[in-house]
């Protein structure tokens, strides 16, 4: 199971690099179409830029729950190994809630898209709307497995390796 | 978008309380929003939790935000093309023969900063690697090191080009172009309150400083580092010039910046190129996934008429036109100590916007005041992500370095008054050079 959720793990970090690559390229094929005569001016690079927009969006949201980077605001003091792992559990608790309900409602949105074509390249909408139930699995994998870390941390104490593990501060915000 | 089952105060007890409720609880904010949404939504016959995938969709299907993660890929490309060292090599041949010049240092690098990125927290990382060991070394206090590295980051979101302005003028409709032009002259008047705040301390405290550098110095430094300089005239000029949107200038930045790291500079490689798109695409990522869930919350307050209800006291206190505008900055700055700058502009800054308009403040004016507002919120704890960036780095806590922030912050928060009395000083630069914009 865990080779599994490395693997996933893993494959999402590619296609997220990927598609921040590959976003430059609809928006630069539109400047040069304006600014040269090279290639038409193809209006659906807009789109195209849009919708994988939303797939790094939901990808890099995917990422930041096993990364733990999804940022918080800490009013605790400084809590023992023990309680903070108590309350990462009740945190987690309620992101699995809310990944319960993007797994649940997300598929009937797959289904209530499931005949409409995109305005400009029409591309059929299941496409970028199943992101979002997706979303919804990969946070419960990834929840239960960073469920299980605190789970063992609360019943065998910390081991000798995770006596610091602080939370990388800053990765949350772009501001 | 009238008669909810409940009413405004209700359903505000009911966003607003499990909120903050879950906050407290540790949940990641992206998902205390988008949690604090679900009771309503169950609740209210006529909605269903279909808003939130709407909603989310709406908001990421926006070209204008894809400039997000381009602003922050432009800059992950400069710094590991090296363009960092010979930007502290430049500063310090203009600088370096000030009192207190390593610090001084570290407020011009985060202005030449501030003009490549767009992210204080970049900013702040990077600088407090370079700056806070060094300072102390030179005979610098831990907690004054510290506090200027975290102030002087927050310049990156008010100097051109800066995601808060993306996203502000995204989510409420204000030219970008006019949000840059009019971000320079405020930008500068607060790095220049810094400069002085350094200078003071540096007499004070007699802090060291380095013989003057020879005009041959700095004139090689400043070759050297042109080119990357150039970044926010491309980005802001082609705007301007009607060349590109705000968008297609951010890509345009990046592939400047690639070709810079890869042709000019030449200290990346493959592996470093990978590293930047990955971590770009983690952190906007992250940051862009709490606008969606922001935008769900601050639909069902307009979908209540909260703002109005909650504006309705305000409006009759009859404030005039500067008395609105120190309420909007204390309510930024308050709403800065506990929330994100993102979500606090989707959020508070569409609230407040009936309140702007009943006084005539210009749109321009009001988004300055306001993002520099949430630009100090970096720096005031408890939520206050470029002082605990500097502290993590420092590794102190954050009390640590909390009295020389709020000294520093004393300057910073007259400029602020400043631009509130004078409405001008932002509106100086977008007049000059593109008065359309402001229409």
């Amino acid at each position: 199971m865990r080779k599994f959720i490395n693997g996933y793990y893993r494959l999402l970090n590619v296609l997220l690099g990927v598609s921040v690559g590959v976003l430059i390229l609809p928006v630069t094929v539109q400047m040069f179409s304006r600014f040269t005569q090279l290639i038409p001016a193809w209006i659906w690079t807009e789109e195209m830029a849009r919708f994988l927009f939303i797939w790094m969006v939901m990808l890099g949201a995917m990422i930041g729950v096993r990364d733990a980077s999804h940022f918080d605001v800490d009013v605790w003091p400084q809590l023992k190994p023990r309680p903070d792992a108590m309350l990462r559990l009740v945190s987690m608790m309620f992101v699995l809630v809310f990944a319960l309900v993007f797994v649940w409602y997300g598929i009937k949105f797959v289904q209530f898209g499931w005949s409409q074509t995109s305005e400009l390249a029409d591309m059929p909408m299941p496409w970028i709307f199943v992101a979002w139930p997706l979303t919804g699995f990969t946070w419960l994998l990834f929840g239960f497995e960073r469920m299980r870390a605190d789970l063992r941390i609360l019943i065998d104490g910390p081991g000798p390796d995770v006596g610091e593990v602080r939370r990388d501060i800053g990765t949350g915000s772009v501001v | 978008m009238t008669g909810g089952a409940l009413t405004p105060g209700m359903a505000a007890l009911w966003l607003f309380g499990p909120f903050f409720l879950l906050m407290i609880l540790r949940v990641p904010v992206a998902f205390a929003l988008g949690l604090a949404c679900l009771p309503v939504l169950f609740f209210e016959p006529r909605l269903s939790p279909m808003v939130v995938f709407n909603t989310t969709f709406k908001a990421y299907n926006s070209f204008i935000l894809l400039a997000v993660p381009f602003f922050l890929l432009t800059a992950n490309l400069m710094n590991v093309g090296g363009i960092t060292d010979r930007l502290v090599t430049l500063s310090r041949t203009m600088v370096g023969n000030f009192p207190g010049a390593l610090a001084q240092i570290n407020v011009l690098l985060s202005v030449f900063f501030a003009g490549i990125s767009g992210s204080s927290t970049a900013d702040a990382a990077s600088q407090g690697k370079i700056f806070i060991e060094a300072q102390v070394k030179e005979g610098y206090d831990l907690s004054f090191s510290i506090a200027i590295t975290a102030v002087s980051a927050v310049l990156a979101v008010i100097i051109p080009p800066s995601i808060l302005m993306v996203v502000w003028g995204g989510v409420l409709q204000v030219s970008i172009g006019a949000l840059y032009l009019a971000g320079v002259v405020p930008g500068m008047l607060i790095g220049l309150a810094q400069m002085a705040t350094v200078h003071v301390y540096a007499k004070v405290r007699h802090y060291p400083t380095y013989p003057r550098a020879s005009f041959r110095e700095f004139f090689s430094a400043a070759i050297v580092a042109i080119p990357a300089l150039m970044t926010p005239f491309i980005i802001v000029g082609g705007i301007l010039l009607g060349w590109f949107t705000s968008t297609e200038s951010a890509a345009a930045a990046v592939i400047y910046a690639a070709v810079l790291s890869l042709g000019f500079y030449r200290e990346m490689g493959r592996k470093e190129l990978w590293h930047a798109l990955l971590e770009t695409g983690k952190l906007s990522a992250i940051a862009l996934f709490c606008v969606g869930t922001a935008s769900v919350f601050g639909w069902l307050l307009a979908y209540y008429q909260i703002p109005k209800a909650l504006l309705a006291n305000v409006t009759a206190w009859g404030m005039g036109s500067i008395g609105v505008g120190f309420f909007i900055v204390f309510v930024f700055l308050v709403v800065g100590c506990f929330l994100d700058a993102i979500p606090a502009i989707i959020i508070v800054g569409t609230t407040l916007q009936p309140l702007a308009e009943s006084v005539h403040m210009h749109p321009v004016s009001f988004a300055i005041i306001s993002i520099v507002a949430l630009a100090f919120g970096l720096v005031t704890p408890p939520y206050g992500l470029c002082l605990m960036i500097s502290c993590a780095i420092a590794k102190v806590r954050l009390r640590y370095a909390l009295k020389d922030t709020l000294i520093m912050l004393v300057p910073m928060l007259l400029v602020l008054s400043a631009m509130v009395v004078w409405p001008e000083i932002p509106l100086l630069l977008p007049q000059l050079i593109r008065p359309e914009f402001l229409k």
